[in-house]
């Protein structure tokens, strides 16, 4: 029997000193699952949220699925939320309050509202039903009932805007400074590898006030243009294609060269599509970090609603988080849903890309 | 002489990684002092076989028996082993000294006594000048003898060596191989030496196991091996130029080759069956008037001076390597007479190709 | 338009047209060449400078618009900056601004001690106060994500099935914005938000349980029950020389948790106990640790302590808890719940990534070593202690370095979960440029500058000393 056990939980070796799953390896996936649980629990414990009608967020409903008190046109009484009565015969009936809220209240019957009749407060419960509540996720996407302000599709189209451009600009231009330095011998390499690491070393929130001189100076205030420039140069995306292109054999450029291909085709026609894997790691990162911005565009953007990006336009509800709160919820899972498809999609991918690449 | 128990026995080890077996009952006893050396191509299981000698595997079934007490629910550092890597693992960040005496501190040793046991290993390795150097400033072969020493200092029952010379250039791993030898005369110490190199297994074993596919084919001195190898693998993998092989089928005891020559053979039990006739290079006669048992047209050749080595090949498309221990005028094209001495054959035939007994 | 932007344009002008000129009069483009003529006009300034200077004039074709922007975006301003920490008023154009000279940094200055910011004025109040909390940030955050990371990283480089899973479900916040995250922290950390039902639902569980008669029994026969448990696996486990250490690790959990119940500090008149625990445990996990040979002497010693405690505990009195009365964590203020939830958020949306370099500082460590170390007799803690920490140390300093840097400018994450409120509590240096300058109707741009040329000197001061102490360290 114990022989069976030993055999059932070892997790290598041999039948006398089978290892069982001990106690390290407990500690360890313990360890792994509280982890995994911190992080994924508050992220959809939103996602649950934003699909729970407004009334159960103001109540603070923490029950995981979205149950909703019914509400039912009564008339004469108007729109009333409707509760199920327990009579001490065990009998129950679906009612309105008739009354304001009292220990013992006046309610009456749904099929009677005529028959108003008194009920203590323990007899009552409110009707619910699930249901998912749209609303939530329609109202801003297509500026009805009061939310006309938030401009969804034109965030949206912004920051796509915004990511495209500035992927599509720092893949291009970091390719070249690559290129340049990792397959030509010229003067200066050297200043320059070093100008490059020296931009590293710079954190972005010390240069704020005098950037936002320059951008300004260079008519890119207020414009989408003055997110994208500024960040379009980055030192990791260099290195990262550097040392990727140093992996390229001499050999073929020179038999490019041999074919009379001008520089800029030996580029365009021959290094890129040979970089291809380190350009999706750094397209990639560069997704993740255009998407996420957020300092730099309100400072750029603030001044001009039509220019928000999608995460500035979420900020515009952070003051009413407490009234708006079902908007709130249901604009962050939207925000939250394409970069945990990429990630779900390419996890692998930007794990390992990221981790060889080490920087950020 | 007097038996002792021998320094280390295999009964009947196997080893499988998932489905795959890779060690199929291997049965072996080593005796107190001997180099054996574990042959055979690569994958043929025989850095797994020494694994599990050390430790660092475990067996599925079987026993290791060290000094007469059975080791496999040892932990390694217990067993009484040392081993050297291929790679070395000197840890990078350690001086040389360190390297030596991190395994004594471990025992908790008296400081003396790792003083005087690195010492004396230093000395005899001659690397006492670089104790305070780290690995990375050493050369390959100042990193072997480090290796060795952190080996030699924790005076194990058992020296295991996994292919140590295979990351030298040849002209260091000549030296080793000498120095290896001496040192075993030195230290007197059982050792098992892992190699895919049949010169190195001949020039440096007291014995010599040959494996393939997991499996012992044949174990015993060099020269037994070169001489009455079992079965014509082991003949093909021992000896440099490779044992000439000829298709044939042996009636009674004579034999007829596939390329026409017939020859009566010594055979002990006279068969019918078709076999694998043998010879080796240096066995072969060459007149180069065409006279001879059978008549070869040169493929190639090469003139080393003191040896001549011919690759010929019969009518039939059957090549025939022949060494010769002079030198001789040669085209190629040229048509040249061999002669064989029946006394040098070695018949392979049945299951197997076991060589088949010979009366000599 | 400001001269800067029409020289912009003139120059996209140029290129465009000028480009266009150029390769049709050098080159002959088909119909469906369409794509390929456009790319060479994205190249033309590399083309025309293969043609005027030759392949030697390639490189820095190629590298001119990268440079440019580093040139405009990051240089200038850094220089730019040094020059309007010195001019002071609310104009935007540079011409418009008068030259103070030291003037700001006097005002950010005027303290009577830096480190009392409510002896400075304005200016200085808002400054000190930010880069004391930022500090504290600091200090708190760098030393907690490293380590959070670096045990992440070694648990995942156990023999783990499905690392590629965990290392995943560890990196996803790292992809998260810093608004998603503020929004789902804030509703998470509400007064009515989920933290507090939790708790205050466990707490009011268990509080019921504890009421029920035999409660006091039955949970210290089952405590007593797991304390044998563990102290035999603890003691017996390593079979002839040494106790367990993860074993260990789990009976230095119980006997801290069995102090503070216990509260054998209450009899010298200590409000609690809960440290006295945690320090014998502590002590208790060092001995094992370092092989000490009197390590089983204590763990028995540590263990017939645990049983008396256990033995004087009143359960039901221990969890007979209040009503819960649940916590704003964000906004109370004097309680230091607002700094150590923005600790764990950085904590919580980080950390994969740093993790993620650890992992590979950790893999790029030869297996060999390790199987060296086994031959070596090596234990598993000194193991760590003596070969991967000292291997993994220098990607822990770059992992150390950039958590400093990133800790430093935190911004995004404390601007949208309290605003550096309640009062002041989380302002920090960032929010403290960035609301000088850009939230106010009038703009201290010259007060700002200032700040951020202070914030880049202490950043530096610290980036330096941290790569100086692990240089000595590491003795290269």
């Amino acid at each position: 029997m114990s022989r069976a056990i030993t055999f059932l939980t070892r997790t290598r070796g041999s039948f006398d000193r089978a290892e069982r799953f001990g106690i390290s390896d407990f500690l360890a996936y313990a360890y792994l699952i509280f982890g995994v649980l911190i992080i994924l629990v508050p992220v959809l414990w939103t996602v649950m949220s934003s699909i729970k009608p407004q009334r159960a967020l103001d109540n603070f409903d923490t029950r995981v699925l979205p149950y909703a008190q019914v509400q039912q046109e009564v008339p004469g009484r108007g729109l009333r939320d409707v509760f199920i009565h327990t009579a001490p015969d065990g009998t129950e009936t679906e009612v309105v309050r008739a009354g304001p809220a009292r220990a013992v209240s006046d309610v009456a019957p749904l099929d009677d509202p005529a028959a108003v009749f008194q009920a203590p407060r323990e007899e009552l419960r409110p009707a619910e039903d699930m249901r998912v509540a749209v609303e939530n996720y329609l109202d801003p996407i297509l500026q009805r009932n009061g939310q006309e302000n938030f401009a969804f599709w034109r965030y949206l189209w912004n920051s796509v805007f915004v990511t495209v451009a500035a992927t599509v600009i720092t893949l291009v231009i970091n390719a070249m400074a690559a290129f340049a330095l990792a397959k030509y011998q010229f003067r200066g390499r050297l200043t320059f590898t070093l100008l490059i690491v020296a931009t590293l070393l710079i954190p972005s929130s010390i240069i704020l006030v005098s950037l936002f001189f320059v951008v300004w100076t260079f008519g890119m205030f207020g414009s989408l243009w003055g997110v994208i420039i500024p960040a379009a140069a980055t030192p990791t995306g260099v290195f990262l294609l550097r040392q990727y292109m140093l992996t390229i054999p001499d050999e073929l450029l020179e038999a490019a060269r041999m074919d009379a291909a001008s520089e800029w085709r030996i580029f365009w026609r021959i290094v890129m599509p040979l970089s291809l894997p380190a350009l999706s790691v750094l397209a990639i990162l560069s997704v993740i970090w255009r998407w996420n911005d957020f300092l730099w565009p309100l400072i750029v953007l603030i001044s001009d609603p039509r220019q928000h990006t999608l995460q500035i336009g979420l900020t515009q509800f952070s003051g009413e988080f407490d009234t708006n709160l079902h908007y709130v919820l249901a604009m962050t899972v939207v925000s939250l849903i394409p970069i945990t498809l990429v990630f779900v999609w390419l996890q692998r991918f930007i794990t390992t890309g990221i981790a060889t690449t080490g920087l950020k | 002489m007097t038996e002792t128990a021998p320094a280390l026995e295999l009964r009947q080890i196997r080893k499988s990684f998932g489905a795959v077996d890779v060690i199929h009952g291997v049965d072996l006893s080593i005796r107190e002092g001997e180099f054996v050396v574990f042959v055979g191509p690569s994958g043929c299981g025989k850095s797994t076989l020494l694994r599990l000698i050390a430790g660092l595997d475990d067996p599925t079934s079987g026993d290791i028996v060290i000094k007469g007490k059975r080791v496999n629910a040892i932990p390694a550092a217990e067993r009484g082993l040392s081993m050297v890597f291929q790679s070395y693992a000197l840890y990078p960040h350690m001086s040389v000294r360190q390297n030596l005496s991190f395994g004594l501190e471990n025992l908790r040793m008296e400081r003396a006594e790792i003083d005087r046991r690195v010492d004396a290993a230093a000395k005899l390795l001659q690397i006492d000048h670089l104790m305070a150097r780290r690995p990375g400033q050493l050369s390959g072969g100042q990193r072997q003898r480090v290796a060795i020493g952190r080996a030699i200092v924790r005076e194990p029952v058992v020296f295991l060596f996994d292919e140590p010379l295979s990351n030298l250039d040849a002209e260091l791993r000549l030296q080793m191989r000498v120095e290896i030898s001496q040192l075993h005369d030195q230290l007197g110490n059982t050792m098992i030496y892992v190699t895919h190199d049949q010169v190195e297994a001949m020039t440096m074993a007291d014995r010599i196991v040959v494996l393939r596919g997991g499996r012992i084919e044949q174990v015993g001195a060099p020269l037994d091996l070169y001489n009455h190898p079992a079965n014509r693998f082991v003949a093909g993998f021992i000896g440099a130029p490779q044992m000439n092989f000829l298709k044939g089928a042996l009636d009674g005891r004579t034999l007829r080759l596939d390329s026409g020559m017939v020859r009566d053979v010594p055979v002990a039990q006279a068969g019918s069956l078709p076999v694998t006739l043998g010879v080796r290079p240096e066995a072969i006669g060459v007149s180069l008037d065409g006279h001879g048992d059978v008549q070869v047209v040169v493929k190639n050749f090469e003139q080393l001076g003191s040896v001549t080595y011919i690759y010929t090949a019969f009518p039939n498309g059957e090549t025939l390597t022949v060494q010769l221990p002079r030198q001789i005028p040669l085209t190629r094209g040229q048509t040249i007479g061999v002669t064989f001495d029946a006394a040098s054959f070695h018949l392979f035939g049945g299951e197997g190709d076991r060589a088949l007994p010979m009366n000599r | 338009m400001t001269p800067a932007a029409m020289l912009m344009a003139a120059i996209g002008l140029l290129w465009v047209g000028g480009g266009t000129i150029w390769l049709l009069s050098r080159r002959s483009y088909r119909l469906w060449q369409v794509p390929q003529f456009l790319m060479d006009l994205v190249g033309f300034p590399v083309e025309l400078a293969q043609a005027w200077f030759g392949r030697g004039g390639v490189p820095y074709a190629l590298l001119l618009p990268n440079m440019a922007i580093f040139g405009l975006f990051t240089f200038a301003p850094m220089i730019l900056n040094f020059y309007v920490s010195g001019t002071a008023g609310a104009s935007i154009s540079l011409f418009d601004r008068p030259w103070v000279g030291w003037d700001n940094y006097a005002r950010i200055f005027n303290c009577e001690s830096i480190f009392r910011p409510s002896t400075c004025g304005n200016e200085g109040f808002g400054y000190w106060t930010a880069m004391g909390n930022t500090l504290w940030f600091v200090a708190f955050q760098v030393p907690i994500m490293c380590v959070a990371a670096l045990a992440t990283a070694l648990v995942l480089n156990m023999s783990i099935k499905g690392r590629g899973f965990w290392r995943a479900m560890f990196f996803y916040p790292v992809m998260l914005s810093p608004v998603v995250i503020a929004n789902i922290w804030e509703w998470i950390l509400h007064r009515r938000g989920m933290l507090n039902e939790v708790i205050g639902g466990t707490q009011g569980a268990v509080a019921d349980l504890a009421g029920l008669n035999g409660f006091d029994l039955v949970v210290t026969v089952i405590l007593a029950i797991v304390l044998v448990v563990v102290m035999e696996r603890a003691i017996r486990a390593r079979g002839d020389d040494e106790p367990s250490l993860a074993w260990t690790g789990v009976f230095a959990g119980l006997f801290a948790a069995l102090t503070a119940w216990a509260n054998p500090g209450s009899l010298i008149g200590l409000p609690s106990s809960l440290w006295i625990g945690v320090l014998v445990g502590a002590a208790l996990f060092w001995l094992v640790m370092s092989g000490h040979r009197l390590a089983r002497p204590a763990l028995v010693a540590a263990g017939a302590l645990a049983a008396v405690q256990l033995l004087a505990i009143q359960f039901d009195g221990v969890f007979a808890f209040d009503n819960y009365r649940p916590i704003n964590w964000l906004v109370t203020p004097n309680t230091g719940w607002p700094f150590a939830w923005l600790v764990f958020v950085f904590c919580w949306s980080h950390m994969g990534f740093y993790m993620l370099i650890i992992l590979a500082g950790l893999q790029a460590i030869p297996r060999d070593l390790y199987e060296a170390a086994k031959m070596d007799a090596t234990r598993p803690v000194r193991a760590f202690w003596r070969i991967t920490l000292p291997l993994v140390m220098p990607t822990m300093t770059v992992v150390i370095v950039l958590c400093l840097i990133r800790s430093f400018q935190v911004f995004d994450e404390v601007y949208l979960l309290t605003g550096g409120g309640p009062g002041r509590e989380t302002f920090m240096v960032v929010q403290n440029i960035y609301e000088s300058a850009f939230a106010t109707n009038t703009p201290a741009y010259g007060e700002a500058a200032a700040g951020s040329v202070l914030m880049a000197v202490v950043i530096a001061v610290f980036t330096f000393f941290q790569l100086w102490i692990t240089r000595r360290q590491s003795g290269l």
